[in-house]
């Protein structure tokens, strides 16, 4: 059991390693330490704006989304090993090889989940705010809560997961689009009462520590992970997938690339759905953060604020669009990074009418019409504006640099200015974000260096 | 240079003078020079690791040497490596099609960026002619091995380029494909064209090379034509046998 999972443990370092860089992904933690000791250190000044149960309550909903998106690797996880490791094999797809079944193999790949991202992104996340409790002058008791109660937080996230992908290994993408309807729904009850929220065990752990929410929060883990667990269904495709010529139909559009960036959505894991989910997912998240926000800082428009990060979010999906491609596999073609590069912008933009169709929901949802424009150029500006930093610092592989330490720290530091004035400039004077317009020439700026970048340098060959 | 095919014209196509490259504290290519002429049918050689791959590379402007010159067909690979890569075929060592494609939608994207006619009559050739028709419709991620070597031969020779750069091209091959490729290869090379080859194995290289170069450790160890009676495997085993004594 344990030779088991102290290899996959140690697999799990390595593929980090290999991919992110050794030393650079050895710093991660201590970069989460040092914002979580920062944050709390400077929270104080925000007191008055974001009161300490709402900003509790948004950290244990970070840490369930982020258990989700921990668990949701396991719908792509093998279609992603393959494309950066060529045909090696992970040990969780061994079951067909070693003498283990598969549920013993999964649980084994649980737990590793479970220790490995304690280790590397909670544990530090607390340090960092143990650090600061002197200075917040609160009990240090508050650390072992808050330890126990995101761990909570990251377990139901995870284990929900799990479960979706056990159903999705059953029911195929039709879990999407029942995803898709679940978070619809959420948005609907959040809307008409936005204290549903606070019935997540974890959080009242936190809130009031007992042992009735610990012991619920146990619970719902092992059951999720139960019937994950009994019910789990690995499949190892061996059926030929056919398709017909699609290069042959008549489209709007001359680019092949752009057919190609539809196509690896369309027919890779969770075809285009995945998208559409990864994409609400977020901002839900950010919907449901506003609208807590918001009841404490009225004068916030939520149209304005929401566009500003429509913009952000939006520009995760250049992530996906280069999430199936490498560029290995044209380095013997004519052709450039940059080229490669342009053509992965025009699919982002296409892709990018689902924001357009977002946009137009929450102008109609807010009634906020004497806004539309201002809204409108902050949405479009900001996010060509983060394409532009993430294509200068990620080029064709954004999924993988951006982990690299240095490189997220300087897709940080270029972001969050921007974003914070834009914040700033629509809760004080809204009208001036018809200005953001400004920053597209800084974008195309950017562009420009960045083909330049990734024309000159050895593309890395992940 | 111009070249005609059919011409004999016994000018240098390919030509390496000192280069060098290294990964970090590795010297994968150290002080390379070499020259291959107009339809010449050259074999590298090589134990695992000793710079073939890399060297290809460099010819086909995939990675930049840290220093020396590289010409093919007469152009400067470090300042043009597309414009390399639009006149030669490469079959890579390692590189698959990608996953989310079908063969023929595979074919038809290389196609596109070669910006090449008559798309539909060249992948119904080099169906035909490797035998795999009845993959072309199958996505390349679930194509057998030895059906993703057909794949990136055809992709190499479909533009019908003037030099070929093979990485092990016959490795997952089955041996009445494997003939049929030899043959293409060695029909090619007679009407003019020039191939660089790289391999380590020997028996292969001996029956269808004109002239080798043996790489090892980054170095050229030896570089002559290859003759009928005179075996290249005693030769290999020899050069890299006493380089690793030295």
């Amino acid at each position: 059991m344990f030779e088991l999972l102290k290899s996959m443990i140690k697999e799990e370092w390595r593929i980090h390693t290999t991919i992110f860089g050794g030393v650079m992904f050895a710093l991660f933690p201590l970069l989460i330490a040092t914002y979580s000791f920062l944050g709390c250190l400077f929270y104080p000044l925000f007191l008055t704006i974001l009161p300490v149960k709402q900003l509790i309550l948004i950290v244990h909903y970070l840490f369930v989304f982020f258990g989700l998106s921990i668990g949701g690797f396991g719908l792509l996880g093998r279609e992603f090993m393959n494309r950066r490791f060529g045909q090696a094999s992970l040990l969780a797809y061994s079951s067909r090889t070693l003498p283990v079944s598969e549920k013993f193999i999964f649980l084994n790949f649980f737990i590793k989940d479970v220790l490995y991202y304690f280790a590397l992104w909670i544990l530090p996340f607390i340090i960092g705010f143990a650090f600061a409790i002197p200075v917040l002058n609160i009990s240090f008791i508050y650390a072992l809560t808050a330890l126990i109660s995101v761990t909570l937080s990251f377990l139901l996230g995870l284990s929900f997961m799990f479960l979706i992908s056990t159903l999705y290994a059953h029911i195929g993408k039709i879990i999407l689009l029942l995803g898709l309807l679940l978070i619809i729904g959420l948005a609907i009850i959040i809307d008409y009462n936005v204290s549903v929220l606070e019935i997540l065990p974890s959080f009242s752990f936190v809130m009031s520590p007992s042992i009735t929410p610990l012991i619920t929060s146990i619970i719902i883990i092992l059951a999720l992970c139960s019937v994950s667990l009994f019910y789990l269904k690995v499949d190892y495709p061996t059926e030929q997938r056919f398709y017909n010529n699609a290069f042959k139909m008549k489209l709007p559009f001359k680019s092949p690339f752009l057919l190609k960036d539809f196509l690896d959505l369309d027919r890779s894991e969770g075809g285009l759905a995945k998208v559409l989910f990864s994409f609400l997912f977020p901002l839900l998240i950010v919907w449901v953060i506003l609208f807590v926000f918001l009841k404490f800082v009225p004068i916030g428009n939520f149209l304005l604020i929401f566009s500003i990060f429509l913009g952000l979010v939006s520009s995760t999906i250049y992530n996906w669009v280069t999430e199936f491609d490498t560029f290995s596999s044209y380095s013997f073609l004519p052709i450039k990074a940059s080229t490669v590069i342009k053509n992965k912008i025009k699919s982002y933009i296409l892709l990018n009418s689902v924001s357009a169709i977002i946009f137009v929901i929450i102008l109609l949802w807010t009634g906020s019409f004497s806004y539309a424009l201002p809204a409108l150029f902050a949405a479009i500006s900001i996010s060509a504006y983060s394409l532009a930093v993430t294509i200068y610092l990620g080029g064709l592989y954004p999924n993988i640099l951006l982990y690299n330490a240095r490189i997220l720290f300087a897709y940080i530091l270029s972001i969050m200015p921007i974003l914070s004035l834009a914040c700033t400039v629509s809760l004080l004077w809204p009208n001036y974000l018809l200005l953001s317009p400004l920053l597209i020439p800084l974008a195309l700026g950017i562009l420009w260096l960045s083909y330049k970048k990734w024309d000159s340098v050895e593309q890395p060959n992940y | 240079m111009e070249f005609n095919k059919g011409d004999i014209i016994l000018s240098e196509v390919i030509e390496l003078k000192g280069v060098t490259k290294k990964f970090g504290k590795l010297v994968a290519v150290n002080n390379v020079s070499l020259s291959i002429r107009k339809g010449e049918f050259f074999g590298l050689l090589g134990p695992n690791g000793s710079g073939k791959t890399t060297t290809i590379k460099i010819l086909t402007g995939q990675i930049k040497p840290n220093s020396g010159h590289v010409k093919v067909l007469g152009v400067d690979v470090l300042r043009n490596p597309v414009g390399v890569r639009e006149v030669v075929g490469i079959i890579p060592e390692q590189e698959t099609p990608p996953s989310f494609l079908t063969a023929e939608e595979y074919l038809h994207l290389v196609c596109k960026i070669r910006v090449l006619k008559d798309i539909g009559e060249k992948c119904d050739y080099w169906f035909k002619f490797l035998e795999f028709e009845d993959s072309r419709n199958v996505l390349c991620k679930d194509l057998s091995r030895g059906t993703r070597q057909k794949l990136m031969f055809a992709q190499a020779f479909i533009h019908s380029p003037n030099i070929a750069f093979i990485d092990e091209p016959l490795i997952n091959l089955d041996p009445v494909i494997q003939k049929k490729v030899k043959d293409y290869l060695l029909d090619y090379v007679k009407k003019g064209n020039t191939i660089f080859f790289s391999t380590h194995i020997l028996e292969v290289a001996q029956e269808l090379c004109t002239k080798v170069g043996i790489i090892h450790n980054g170095r050229i160890i030896y570089e002559g034509p290859v003759k009928k009676n005179v075996s290249l495997e005693k030769i290999f085993l020899e050069k890299v046998g006493k380089d690793n004594h030295v």
